[in-house]
């Protein structure tokens, strides 16, 4: 990959470009909370977006998936239709609220048929049969078909909103991130693992988790940091953060250091997944990747706040996604997006990738719930952030503006 | 699994076949956490000595077109994969202060030998 010279080691700087942020520390109520927590699901959650699969999971008519949204307690049923479209409904059957589709994913031959009593609806939601009709004392077929959930697609994910009438367009909601991060090959990486674990702390803490590199040289010794020291960047700097509006980049920077012994046959053997020479991208890099255009450049942190990131590198990328469940319970969901491997060796190259970035995230969960319990118990009401963790002043200075907006709201309403 | 073979050349590799081919990662990760030190790194020390060799076979075949025994000579690399970070990270099964992995459920898996193009 990177074996040029070692680049200078970025400088202090990147808080004094957002003036308006602060340098101060930070009042840690909003990481524990409750009344903090529920008016954020309000002001927050309830206007967002969500993340939930790739058009590539369902590729022909008929071909569907079910997801749950934890935070909301809404199931939802995609699918494609007859025309090639994506629909997403409440996965919710009109006859008594049963899910209409129990399985997690598969191809319907044109009906879901509900496993209560039956019922059946269309890929295009419609009612189509009531089972034993005539015991019914008039149901109207046309008002009781599946209830649409707002959908949108970008790049080839699948979002939805949970409200309604949704507060934002998905595009307004993306905003100047989305635009500048379209075109990067997103669907090229279209193999995925994904794993869960319940996490007992405040989803801003899943997201601080990767959002800050001062650590890497401290909580991932053998792992992470190698490659890092090798940059000699000893105190774990960014290139740059790059805030857009609610959402921010973090640009990381470093160069190859001599990779473990297993690492060697994934990377020099077997075509690892994730080393695609910068020199020979087969796509054009999108502005908001690698913004600041780096040769050292290695990784960006792409934020969607509030609840998705991606850690990106030019050849595979990685979700982190959070579905708060409570001021100190969250949902951590990955998915690690890979490219199709041809032949058997390079399925061993997206092995070694899962399973590096697995256990590198166990090393920087291991600090969660012990934060959690810190801020539970009341014994740290500030936190304070070095320039390089910029990403985390931005959340919390984010997290406190929208907070104000909405009282001010609340007042005026 | 009852077929133990591995494609010619690797029959000094068939012993592990019975106890480290697993069907998927989840088991993969299930097999590291609940073997000691010593057998893994026996493992990892027989493997790594052969894995160009192996590698050098892998792709010579597409995913989807595998005999049973490049089936098992694939798991095995996969395998390798799983306990990398035991032996060159950790000296251990378990990420070292980690949160505890076990916690952690798989809920889409990228299939070991299917074919992805
Ligand atoms: S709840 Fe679905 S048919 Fe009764
Ligand atoms: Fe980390």
């Amino acid at each position: 990959m990177n074996e040029m010279a070692k680049p200078p080691v970025p400088g202090i700087g990147i808080t004094a470009k957002y003036p308006e942020i602060g340098t101060g520390p930070c009042d840690t109520a909003i990481y524990h909370e409750p009344e903090i927590y529920e008016k954020e699901m309000a002001a927050i959650f309830r206007r967002s977006w969500y993340m939930i699969g790739r058009v590539e999971q369902i590729p022909k008519s008929g071909d569907f998936f079910t997801y749950y949204l934890p935070t909301f307690r809404l199931e939802v049923l995609v699918c494609r239709d007859r025309h090639g479209e994506v629909n997403a409904f409440h996965n919710v059957c009109t006859h008594r609220g049963n899910v209409v589709e129990h399985r997690r994913e598969g191809h319907s031959s044109g009906l879901f048929v509900c496993r209560f009593h039956g019922w059946s609806f269309d890929l295009e939601g419609n009612l189509a049969k009531i089972r034993d009709e005539e015991g019914f004392f008039g149901v109207d077929k046309a008002c009781n078909g599946l209830k649409p959930i707002p959908m949108g697609i970008w790049e080839g994910f699948i979002w939805v909103c949970p409200e309604d009438e949704p507060y934002q367009s998905l595009e307004d909601f993306l905003g100047d991130q989305g635009r500048d991060t379209a075109g990067y090959p997103w669907g090229a990486c279209s193999q995925f693992y994904q794993t869960e674990a319940e996490v007992n702390c405040n989803w801003k803490l899943v997201n601080d988790s990767p959002a800050e590199v001062y650590h890497i040289p401290v909580l991932h010794p053998k792992s992470a940091a190698p490659t890092m020291m090798a940059s000699g960047n000893v105190m774990g700097r960014l290139l740059d953060t790059r805030v857009r509006g609610n959402h921010r980049t973090n640009s990381h920077y470093s160069v190859l250091g001599e990779p473990k012994p297993v690492q060697k046959l994934a990377y020099f053997h077997a075509a690892a997944a994730q080393n695609v020479v910068q020199e020979q991208l087969d796509y054009e890099m999108p502005v908001g990747i690698n913004p600041t255009r780096s040769p050292f450049w290695t990784v960006d942190l792409i934020m969607f706040f509030p609840t998705i990131a991606f850690t990106l590198s030019a050849g595979m990328y990685t979700a982190h996604q959070v579905w708060p469940l409570g001021p100190n319970k969250s949902i951590y969901q990955q998915r690690v997006f890979v490219r199709p491997a041809r032949t058997a060796a390079e399925r061993f190259g997206q092995e070694n990738t899962m399973v590096e970035f697995r256990d590198i995230v166990m090393e920087d969960f291991s600090t969660l719930e012990r934060i959690q319990r810190a801020l539970d118990s009341g014994q740290i009401k500030q936190f304070h952030y070095h320039d390089h963790e910029m990403a985390l002043r931005h959340q919390h200075h984010v997290v406190t503006r929208i907070l104000a907006d909405y009282d001010r709201e609340q007042a005026a309403a | 699994m009852t077929d133990h073979s591995l494609p010619e050349g690797f029959a000094d590799l068939e012993r592990f076949v019975p106890e480290w081919v697993q069907p998927d990662a989840e088991h993969r990760l299930a097999k590291r956490l609940s073997t000691d030190m010593d057998a893994i790194k026996a493992f990892y020390g027989a493997m790594l000595a052969r894995g160009e060799a192996a590698l050098a076979w892998l792709r010579g075949h597409e995913l989807g077109t595998l005999p049973p025994e490049g089936e098992n000579l694939l798991r095995l690399m996969l395998m390798l994969a799983e306990v990398a970070p035991a032996v060159e990270w950790y000296n251990d099964q378990r990420v070292y202060d980690g949160f505890p992995v076990e916690r952690l459920r798989y809920i889409h898996q990228i299939s070991d030998t299917a074919a992805q193009v």
